[in-house]
């Protein structure tokens, strides 16, 4: 991505940015999230099938925020983040480059959030097949053994919260399950705190979700966390309209439509 | 250190019946933080308070609880017993031993153990209670008055002779109502018009009231005191500064055929109109949908002989805002269209017409100009059958309810009817006769003795034309439920009074209740009739439910004097339960991150942005704030917040918590 590196230099040379966010070799055959300041090193900066994390995650953090004004390398899941955090008041339209990405590996310069918008109408969110399946495979199971199912799959976790940090829309500065005062959802990793845990989380993210996938790939044990966002992104949708991120809809779970089917109570 | 004192209430005999109340006392007593306990027979005597003042003073209390009843009716009696003793008055809670235990369960250990459990999560809750004072809100000394019939009319001059503003706002092109539409009124038979038009002329020149007709409701915000309206002006098509109501476009309009509102289809009017001649404004408004212009974009007429050229074919709807400070609601009824009812014969027949048009044929300025004749050939009617309860008490066809009013004006019609039609004869079909009134009794005696109006009790089956007649088949129930047969020349029925079409609508836009029949709620059916839930508006005449006059304009006069009430106080206090965003410390600041869903999710719009400078006014963060005037304390932004960085004053998430937990830990 020679076109990448180049644009990556002149807006580090111009001082257009501060920061460059982007991908970089990681250990093994993996790649990492790199944080260029210097034109020289942009050449660091790779893209190809390797880089799936999304770096929106870093659009929020203070530590980032610091260096300055970023450029960020962003494929198909990031600008769905960076359309949903502009949504959430989280990012200016102003304190940010986008160095878009097609899925043909085509670098593609924004003007505007809405022209974000405007390119992910044509790059709609798809659940998988295989997703669909099992989505309703679990669905259908009885609520006691839908529960069992549960319990044991999320057995394994230990509340290392990498699913929580790899998310880009997990930005608040203090998360439900660190407020102490009462503590609502159980911090130790017993099947109930990791159910309750893990239910928030989804719940947290009902209607805002940009099925990215982040916190599976984050997950150490493998835990399939992404298909409760999933399943919630279909419910959204069924009830409410049509899933993925928008500047002017309104939040599915904030805002009334006289049309919402509202089957839960009625 | 919490020291709280719990008062156990017997309530009479009300919760000591099957709550063991000394045992609550005793075992309440041994709670931590709890300093003293007792039971009394009426905590709410004045004795049952002194009780609480003097344990308050003398033992140094931090915090109250009474178990008692609900706290609707007593809590501000106990929250100000604990303030004369010295104690914040939101330092004392309610535990509901009535409502909640002794009402709904028999005598048992569990009943008592179940008190005793109610009243120890209020313990918990009150430990972490803390001093809140009310919130004062200004009031905005300006009333809106939604409907100008008479219950409007009544409200709007009562309100305007207080000396306050009212705005009138009437979605028709003239104020009066259903009752400029009536010839006489029972049970003096008084002409309807001639009492009435002197109040709409009274209401357009009163220098407190601004009238706004051909306008409607759009949107109501705000709260009590301060609300904000915004009114949707409707187009006129005319200028009324300019147009002195000559009138001399509805003469020149060519179109004429549209059936007249005014008259109920009995008569015709113009596309350009005035819907009667005694309209207050009387000037004229186009109907869009049949005028020419606007359908065909050719005519004008009335534009090129306007003398004062006042037609404005390009005027737009306008979207006015209002501050006002409180709502009366006088929407009025509407009469059910008894088409339902296929064996009346109602629409199938012309000379089956419903009450409210046999009004307009004895109006004087109706389209017979008072004569009673058919509207399928203009005769005299010889043999008139009137047929109360053409709808109501009717369960199968959906209203079970009394339209009230239908008893005494179909009596009103049968005696128009003698007065008007000498030889004719008259027959009412009744269910029972509902004239509880003053004086209504002796009017329907004077219809049967008097007029000779023959009642017949029993219903309708059956109405069908035969040889130019309407045949009526119904039963005679005090005669051995022998059949009757009338071969009438006319049929009227006394159709149901029903809610208006868009009443619904109007009370979801103004977030106040509404029965299954879409009338209007009260906030209580014996002690707050003219109240609705929703503070500061009220409600005035058969929006509500089917009045008459006399009653209509006691209730409207009721909801002008609350009106007034609250305009004496030039601000209100509010109760101080709201949400507020929290702080914390540097560099935090608050733990709200700024993304305003809960903006979103508030039904008041009560929540707004504060940036967080330092001292050089350096944006430091963006978070939401509360607007304490309009927050209704409802907790929807509580349940949204991610974060939990929005709690309720006085039912904190703490709060909350502490109270489930007292619960679940009991041993």
């Amino acid at each position: 991505m020679n076109e990448l590196i180049q644009k990556a230099t002149i807006l580090l040379e111009s001082n257009s940015v501060q920061v460059v966010i982007g991908y970089g070799k990681g250990s093994a055959n993996r790649t990492r999230a790199i944080f260029i300041t210097q034109a020289a090193d942009c050449e660091k900066l790779i893209f190809d099938s390797r880089c799936i994390q999304n770096l929106a995650v870093y659009l929020t953090k203070q530590e980032i925020k610091k260096l300055g004004k970023p450029a960020i390398v962003a494929p198909i899941p990031v600008l769905r983040s960076i359309v949903q955090l502009a949504a959430e008041n989280q990012i200016a339209e102003n304190d940010l480059v986008v160095l878009g990405v097609t899925p043909e590996s085509e670098l593609v310069e924004f003007e505007s959030f809405a022209a974000i918008e405007t390119f992910l109408s044509t790059h709609r969110i798809e659940i998988e097949g295989k997703y669909q399946k099992t989505i309703e495979m679990i669905k259908s199971m009885p609520v006691s053994e839908r529960f069992a199912y549960w319990v044991k799959e999320l057995e394994p976790c230990f509340k290392c919260y990498a699913c929580r940090s790899a998310c880009p829309l997990c930005y608040c500065t203090r998360c439900t399950v660190e407020n102490n005062q009462p503590q609502w959802i159980s911090v130790a990793s017993h099947p109930l705190g990791n159910l309750e845990w893990h239910v928030m989380r989804a719940m947290h993210l009902a209607g805002r979700c940009t099925d990215c996938e982040a916190c599976y790939n984050a997950c150490p044990m493998g835990i399939p966390i992404h298909l409760l966002t999933k399943s919630m992104l279909q419910d959204v949708a069924e009830n409410f309209g049509t899933y993925g991120p928008s500047l002017d809809k309104l939040n599915a779970l904030s805002s009334f439509k006289p049309d919402d089917k509202e089957s839960f109570i009625r | 250190m919490s020291k709280i004192g719990v008062f156990i209430c017997h309530c009479g005999e009300n919760i000591s019946s099957t709550v063991d109340v000394v045992r609550v006392a005793e075992e309440t007593g041994k709670l931590e933080g709890v300093e003293f306990s007792t039971d009394y027979k009426y905590m709410c005597s004045d004795p049952g308070q002194t009780i609480i003042k003097q344990t308050i003073k003398e033992k140094g209390l931090t915090g109250v609880v009474v178990a008692a009843c609900s706290p609707r009716m007593h809590e501000p009696t106990f929250r100000k017993a604990c303030q004369e003793a010295g104690l914040n008055p939101y330092m004392c809670e309610m535990s509901n031993l009535r409502e909640h235990c002794s009402w709904v369960h028999d005598k048992s250990e569990a009943t008592t153990q179940k008190a005793i459990d109610l009243v120890r999560t209020l313990v918990e809750k009150v430990k972490l209670n803390k001093p809140l004072y009310p919130i004062k809100v200004p009031v905005t000394k300006t009333a809106l008055v939604l409907g100008g019939g008479i219950a409007g009319i009544q409200a709007s001059l009562d309100i305007a002779n207080a000396g306050h503003k009212v705005i009138l706002v009437e979605k028709d092109p003239s104020i009066g109502g259903h009752m400029s539409q009536l010839s006489e009124t029972f049970p003096t038979l008084d002409c309807s018009q001639c009492i009435l038009t002197p109040r709409m002329v009274e209401v357009a020149q009163h220098p407190n009231i601004t009238l706004w007709t051909y306008a409607e409701l759009e949107k109501l915000e705000g709260f009590i005191g301060n609300f904000k309206a915004t009114i949707r002006k409707k187009a006129k098509s005319i200028d009324e500064n300019i147009c002195n109501g000559c009138g001399h476009c509805t003469t020149k309009c060519p179109t004429k055929k549209i059936p007249s509102e005014f008259n109920t289809g009995l008569g015709t009017r113009t596309a350009i109109y005035v819907p009667f001649p005694q309209a207050v404004p009387n000037k004229p408004v186009i109907d869009k949908d049949n005028c020419t212009y606007y359908q065909k974009g050719k005519c004008k007429i009335c534009e090129k002989l306007c003398p004062t050229g006042a037609i404005r074919f390009d005027q737009q709807d306008e979207l006015v805002e209002l501050e006002v400070g409180a709502v009366v609601i006088a929407t009025g009824f509407n009469v059910m269209q008894p088409s339902g009812f296929p064996e009346y014969g109602y629409g199938k027949y012309k000379d089956v017409i419903t009450g409210l048009q046999f009004e307009r044929l004895a109006s004087a300025s109706g389209p017979t100009l008072g004569e009673i004749r058919r509207p399928s050939d203009g005769k005299i009617p010889e043999k008139i059958v009137f047929v109360a309860c053409a709808g109501s008490r009717d369960p199968a066809k959906g209203i079970p309810y009394c339209s009230k009013i239908c008893c005494m004006y179909t009596a009103k019609h049968a005696m128009l009817y003698q007065h008007k039609v000498h030889g004719g004869k008259s027959y009412i079909f009744y269910m029972d006769i509902r004239a509880a009134g003053k004086n209504y009794e002796e009017f329907v005696r004077r219809a049967i003795v008097d007029d000779e109006v023959n009642y017949i009790r029993g219903r309708v089956s059956k109405v069908y034309e035969e040889n130019g007649k309407l045949i009526v088949k119904g039963v005679d129930t005090l005669l051995n439920a022998k059949p009757v047969e009338i071969e009438a020349d006319m049929v009227v029925l006394a159709s149901a009074a029903v809610a208006n079409p868009g009443a619904e609508e109007l009370a979801q836009k103004m977030h106040v209740s509404y029965d299954s029949y879409n009338f209007f709620s009260e906030a209580h059916p014996k002690l707050k009739p003219v109240e609705t839930n929703t503070a500061g508006i009220f409600l005035a005449g058969a929006c509500q439910a089917p009045k008459d006059i006399p009653e209509t304009v006691s209730q409207a006069s009721g909801a002008a004097s609350k009106v007034i009430i609250l305009f004496s106080q030039n601000e209100l206090s509010r109760e101080p339960v709201v949400a507020v965003v929290n702080r914390s410390a540097p560099p935090v600041y608050s733990t709200c991150v700024g993304c305003f869903m809960c903006a979103s999710a508030c039904p008041y719009q009560a929540i707004g942005e504060e940036l967080i400078t330092d001292r050089k006014g350096n944006v430091i963060k963006r978070v939401a704030k509360v607007n304490p005037g309009l927050c209704q304390g409802c907790g929807t932004c509580v349940a949204f917040c991610r974060s939990k960085s929005i709690d309720i004053d006085g039912y904190s998430n703490e709060q909350m918590y502490s109270e489930v937990m007292a619960l679940l830990n009991n041993d």
